[in-house]
């Protein structure tokens, strides 16, 4: 844990000197709040936007997941430790940019599409936490598989939303019923699915980057 | 290896003569339901394929031979081939018989997504080359299997929130013998056919990585 708590905080600090990688995907989710508000914005079109957003707004962000230790790649994979602890690390700086980006951008979401946001929010929350790891865990696990691919601006959405996509759906199903103000058992369905999301791919990515990573 | 070719492709004209000439119209649909005969052996087929995929991406992490890569590889080349197939004849069969090319029924959206998929492992082994590329590639086999049952089970959650008007489709099991007779053969036909084709394309492959090691060795 305490290993974990390092990485992070190394990480979160270099992020807090240079701010490269919040502002960037910061400013796409808000100009594609923006986009998307201007060509349609319906109350009913507010879950597809918002996660809309927030996948692609990931997708820019995780590519950066290990450019920044392009040189020192090296020097993290001798440090004894165990290379889930790395992933763990990576993805919870991951998912911590990514939380980042939804509180940013929410307040445009209300305001352009539905101010029916405000007064659900302590629901939307749990939608956006699950959804959110669930992201973090994939696009951290193909972040770290194509750091030295050619092209990994594209390749990474390329690889994530179809593999995402279960995800991106029960999420956009479960904010409906909630903007719709239907109690949370009546989303049970979505929820569970991105919880089991969340548990095999958390998983799944924390078993196999070992092979990630190494030389 | 010849042998299996000749065999499959000499099942796969017994299978679709049959199909067309000897095996009865089906009732509602009429002539647009043979397509059946090759439909549904292309995605049995396609998904044997993607299975073998995951099995050598496994075995290439765990054994670290690249023969298990070799045959992921190759695979995964013939899993989106047959994929394609499925979804094309499944579109023209879609359009005659639905009135649509596409539906967001949970097979289809399934099929589609993993076309997606195995895409993506074709460009990573293009864009990156080597032994890094190669764990890369295994470890999307393997997470594109795993992300099967999910994507199907989303699918379903889709289409209970955007109710779709009731398709007709004639259920697998309950085919009559004249039907199923020809549909197996095809089915056999395909299989023989991929086995066939993946034991060229691994052969292909090994001389490639043959003649790769032979020439740096020189240079």
């Amino acid at each position: 844990m305490r290993v974990v708590r390092l990485l992070v905080g190394k990480d979160l600090r270099l992020e807090w000197r240079g701010r490269e990688i919040v502002s960037a995907m910061g400013l796409l989710a808000l100009l594609l709040a923006i986009v998307l508000g201007a060509t349609r914005s319906g109350p009913e079109a507010a879950p597809a936007a918002m996660w809309v957003t927030y996948a692609f707004g990931a997708t820019l962000g995780f590519t950066r997941t290990f450019t920044l230790e392009r040189d020192h790649l090296t020097a993290l994979l001798l440090a004894p430790l165990d290379r889930g602890l790395i992933f763990a690390a990576k993805a919870l700086t991951n998912w911590l940019g990514l939380v980042v980006v939804q509180v940013i951008s929410l307040p445009l979401f209300g305001a352009l599409f539905t101010e029916t946001i405000w007064t659900r929010l302590p629901a939307l929350a749990i939608p956006m936490l699950l959804g959110g790891v669930g992201l973090a865990a994939v696009g951290t696990l193909f972040g770290g598989l194509i750091v030295q691919a050619r092209l990994r601006e594209a390749l990474l959405p390329i690889l994530m939303l179809p593999v995402v996509l279960p995800l991106v759906i029960a999420a956009v199903g479960a904010t409906t019923g909630i903007l719709d103000g239907l109690p949370l058992w009546a989303i049970g369905a979505q929820l569970q699915l991105l919880l089991v999301f969340d548990i095999i791919f958390v998983t799944a990515s924390f078993l196999l980057f070992e092979y990630v990573v190494e030389e | 290896m010849r042998v299996l070719l000749f065999l499959g492709i000499a099942l796969m004209l017994v299978g679709v003569a049959w199909a067309l000439l000897a095996a009865p119209t089906e009732l509602f649909q009429g002539a647009p339901q043979r397509i059946m005969y090759v439909h549904v052996p292309s995605v049995v087929t396609a998904y044997v394929a993607l299975l073998v995929v995951f099995a050598g991406s496994v075995l290439f992490l765990w054994r670290r031979d690249p023969r298990w890569d070799r045959l992921a590889r190759s695979a995964a080349e013939l899993g989106v081939l047959f994929i394609s197939m499925t979804l094309l004849s499944g579109a023209i069969w879609g359009k005659a018989v639905w009135g649509a090319w596409w539906t967001w029924d949970a097979r289809l959206t399934t099929t589609l997504i993993l076309w997606f998929i195995y895409i993506g492992y074709l460009m990573v082994r293009a864009w990156a080359p080597g032994a890094r590329g190669a764990r890369a590639a295994a470890i999307i086999g393997i997470v594109g299997v795993l992300d099967i049952p999910i994507i199907h089970w989303s699918a379903i959650l889709l289409r209970t929130l955007h109710p779709q008007p009731t398709v007709f489709r004639v259920d697998g099991p309950a085919l009559p013998p004249t039907m199923l007779v020809p549909l197996v053969i095809n089915m056999v036909a395909f299989l023989v056919v991929l086995t066939a084709l993946l034991v060229l394309r691994v052969r292909q492959e090994r001389t490639l990585d043959a003649l790769a090691e032979a020439l740096e060795g020189g240079a």
